[in-house]
């Protein structure tokens, strides 16, 4: 029987393909100050689940974390642990549903930024910001939130 | 003496929207309840009310809603339930003058005065950097603040603050008060699972979530006995698949506040933070009716108001008429046109300025910029006389040069005041590059169609000559030269092709315009040179159609110069109908094989087409400044033959040229 995090690092895969994507994408990370962060967990493993967040977005199993950050202009990828949105260090976590998983698995080598926006958009990755828009700004994270359609999300449409 | 009413013809004809209701005691003289549903940001950064506020108030007051609700004001001396950065507070008796003016006011149009309570929650403490929520769950949207979760001591402050802000209404007049979840501020996020994750009696079940709610309905019920209460809440928040409520669960609150006595349910849809539209341009007119008809269902005996996306009297008529709502919830038509409940009541629906759901006013707020509105340039400068429209001193005869929105818009301010008009236009009918822009839009062509058929009816019923298939060059002015004293030049923007002039092929590139207005057609496979909000348009249009498009933009992303409440509407589009995105970006060639591009990187693409339609950059049209300067007495220019932009600019600048000319 496999474990949980044996199953969420099945999810995410092998991590030198994200790491191909994120190097495919240096352009968005180059004005990005050293050390931005931003975190991928599984909305399943984590406990992050619609309708149950009682007990979900602040009591957790502590699970992997795939983080990525960002060092001398570079975005690198590897896995951390989770353990819940109030001890976790990013500046932005997507929490990603199992379809959004085999989805992100399956075009890792494609556009996978779109791929993301588009999980994103249609609720399979939820995301929680732990900066506000001048400190995210700040950090140079302008053009990835575009990429990613998040400047755009919400206020009354 | 026995006076008879008479009905004026609309009133006759939308006779439901028309009847007078009740609420509580009081006697309303049309289902037409104003919306509190804009902060308008005019007010004081200490939450004053401004003479701008209550100039705009004037005007709302003669709307001719029978109920008006006023902006929602926040009910605590911290700003926790401050949302925005110029938004009205009503935390302490200091603020009662201003209140009691502006209840004189709507009390003075006959209206019946219902005065929000808004405490924004999660989306508030814009001065403090944090705000306040039942529990603490991060943001989703990068504006707001972190949040700090409510003690039990914090809630029944709260709840005071509420309760006497409730009260310091009356006292300045009104005859009600509204409290709002609206979308996704305290109320809501006590009431949604999504946000509140308590384990002690304020959180869990519906009926716990539910407890503050009841709890603010009890206090201001009895701060307040003799005076209605209305409650916003959300018939869906969209907020499903981020864990928020049911629509069931929805319905369950407002059972609760139904069962608590509350006087009215404002049904409402959505969050700021919810990932689908709620009343942008790209939703039908009357698509969230249900939910009202739900709640009217359910609730038989308590007065329902809703208006998310439902911009048309006659539509409401027929809702009032079918029992979906007892009052037409409406605030942004009305900011397009304030005068659009007397023109129905006129029969005059024709002459309305539509509002077309492009959420400028929206834009701006989350901007924390005064909100404005694309189709109407007085809002916002009503305290300003130069905004208003006077009998001009001098009476001219105008020449304007170009029927677009700018062309149109100065052509009717200025025969309002009393000048003799007369617009120019080379095309065979009104509205320039808008009625091309319209023809390509994906979201509601007939919205900005819309604009085009007001401009002409207003033209007609004005007096404004108008006279199409004439080109205004030099020649023509020689032709006609002394017969006017002044000249307005609006005409518009072109694609500047001379910019590839000396590149391979560009004797090949199509003008997007061109395709946008119909005159040329393009094969299967095309490249869109541009990916703003024109290229996008043309380019959503052709790969929906069957095109195979690949939008080529300079800059580093598509849709910079789109209004931000629709870039994600475009950028989403641009996804779901997989149309190929190149940025950082530049045109090298065209040949047979198709367009070559060269990358920010330097690396050369070759992009397979049958055509390559350039879109950017774009020129102003100012080429007859420079002709005309000496052939007329007054020269002026406006839109988009001065830079470049989109209607909104058109719209406010032809207004301008239009009241000063």
């Amino acid at each position: 029987m496999t474990t949980v995090i044996e199953e969420t690092e099945q999810m995410f895969g092998d991590m030198s393909q994200w790491q191909s994507m994120l190097d495919r994408q240096r352009e968005l990370f180059v004005d990005m100050d050293s050390g931005a962060r931003l975190g991928f967990v599984s909305r399943e493993a984590s406990g992050i689940l619609p309708g149950k967040h009682r007990e979900g977005v602040q009591v957790v199993t502590e699970v992997p974390m795939m983080a990525w950050e960002v060092n001398d202009g570079a975005m690198s990828a590897r896995i951390e642990r989770f353990a819940g949105l109030s001890a976790t260090r990013v500046d932005i976590l997507l929490v990603a549903d199992r379809e959004a998983m085999d989805t992100m698995l399956a075009e890792l080598g494609g556009d996978m930024l779109r791929t993301i926006k588009r999980l994103i958009r249609r609720g399979n990755i939820m995301f929680f910001l732990f900066k506000n828009k001048t400190q995210l700004q700040d950090a140079g994270y302008e053009d990835f939130l575009e990429s990613l359609g998040l400047a755009f999300i919400g206020a009354c449409r | 003496m026995t006076t008879i009413a008479v009905k004026r013809p609309g009133e006759a004809k939308l006779k439901d929207l028309f009847k007078p209701g009740t609420v509580g005691k009081y006697t309303v003289k049309n289902r037409i309840k104003y919306g509190a549903c804009c902060v308008s940001n005019y007010n004081g950064r200490d939450g004053t009310i401004t003479p701008r506020e209550l100039a705009r108030v004037r005007v709302i007051a003669g709307t001719g809603c029978g109920l008006i609700t006023n902006q929602g004001a926040y009910p605590d001396p911290w700003g926790e339930g401050k949302a925005y950065f110029r938004q009205v507070a009503i935390h302490d008796d200091k603020f009662l003058p201003q209140f009691e003016m502006i209840a004189r006011y709507i009390h003075d149009a006959g209206a019946m005065a219902m005065q929000q309570i808004l405490h924004a929650g999660r989306y508030g403490g814009i001065d403090l950097g944090y705000c306040i929520q039942p529990s603490v769950v991060p943001q989703t949207l990068p504006h707001f603040r972190p949040p700090r979760e409510m003690t039990k001591e914090q809630i029944a402050v709260t709840v005071k603050q509420h309760a006497d802000a409730a009260r310091r209404a009356i006292r300045a007049g009104f005859d009600a008060t509204e409290i709002t979840s609206f979308m996704g501020y305290l109320l809501a996020n006590f009431n949604s699972r999504f946000t509140n994750q308590r384990t002690d009696e304020y959180g869990g079940s519906v009926q716990n979530r539910g407890r503050f709610m009841r709890e603010l309905i009890d206090a201001i019920k009895q701060a307040t006995p003799d005076n209605p209460l209305s409650v916003r809440l959300n018939g869906a928040e969209l907020m499903d698949k981020w864990g928020g409520n049911t629509q069931d669960e929805s319905f369950e609150l407002m059972q609760q506040a139904v069962d608590c006595g509350v006087d009215m349910i404002s049904v409402t849809v959505g969050w700021q933070e919810a990932p689908e539209s709620s009343f942008g341009r790209d939703v039908a007119p009357g698509y969230w009716n249900f939910l009202s008809e739900k709640a009217k269902k359910m609730f038989p005996n308590t007065l329902v108001a809703f208006g998310n996306r439902l911009p048309d009297p006659a539509m409401a008529d027929q809702c009032v008429r079918d029992n979906i709502f007892d009052y037409w919830e409406v605030c942004r038509p009305l900011l397009a046109d304030p005068e659009m409940i007397h023109k129905a009541a006129e029969d005059r629906m024709e002459e309305v300025r539509p509002c077309i759901g492009s959420l400028n006013c929206l834009s701006r707020l989350f901007r924390d910029l005064p909100y404005t509105c694309t189709m109407n340039p007085m809002l916002g400068h009503e305290v300003e006389p130069e905004y208003h429209v006077t009998e001009a001193t001098e009476k001219k005869r105008v020449m304007v040069i170009g029927a677009g929105p700018a062309g149109m818009e100065a052509a009717i301010t200025a025969r309002k005041r009393g000048h003799s008009v007369t617009v120019f236009d080379k095309a065979d009918k009104i509205g320039g590059n808008l009625a091309a822009y319209a023809a390509n839009d994906l979201a509601r062509p007939a919205d900005l169609q819309s604009v085009i058929d007001y401009y002409g009816v207003m033209a007609k019923k004005l007096g404004v000559e108008v006279r199409l298939n004439t080109e205004a060059n030099a020649k023509f002015m020689r032709s006609i030269l002394h017969e006017y004293d002044a000249c307005i030049v609006a005409a518009g923007a072109r694609t500047d092709l001379d910019s590839f002039k000396y590149m391979p092929g560009s004797e090949t590139l199509i003008d997007a315009l061109e395709v946008a207005h119909g005159k040329k057609t393009v094969g299967k496979r095309v490249v869109m040179i541009g990916g703003g909000m024109i290229g996008l348009t043309i380019s959503e249009f052709l790969q929906k159609a069957g095109h195979e498009v690949t939008v080529v933009e300079k800059d580093k992303r598509v849709g910079g110069d789109i209004m931000p409440t629709f870039k994600w509407r475009h950028t989403a589009w641009v996804d779901e109908l997989g149309i190929k995105t190149i940025c950082s970006a530049q045109l090298l060639k065209v040949t047979a094989d198709g367009a070559t591009v060269k990358t920010a990187k330097g690396e050369e693409i070759l992009i397979p087409c049958d055509n390559v339609i350039v879109s950017s950059p774009r020129r102003a049209n100012h080429d007859l400044f420079y002709e005309f300067q000496w052939m007329i007495d007054e020269l002026h220019g406006g839109g988009d033959a001065t830079v470049p932009r989109g209607l909104d600019a058109a719209i406010q600048e032809g207004y301008k040229l239009g009241v000063r000319i």
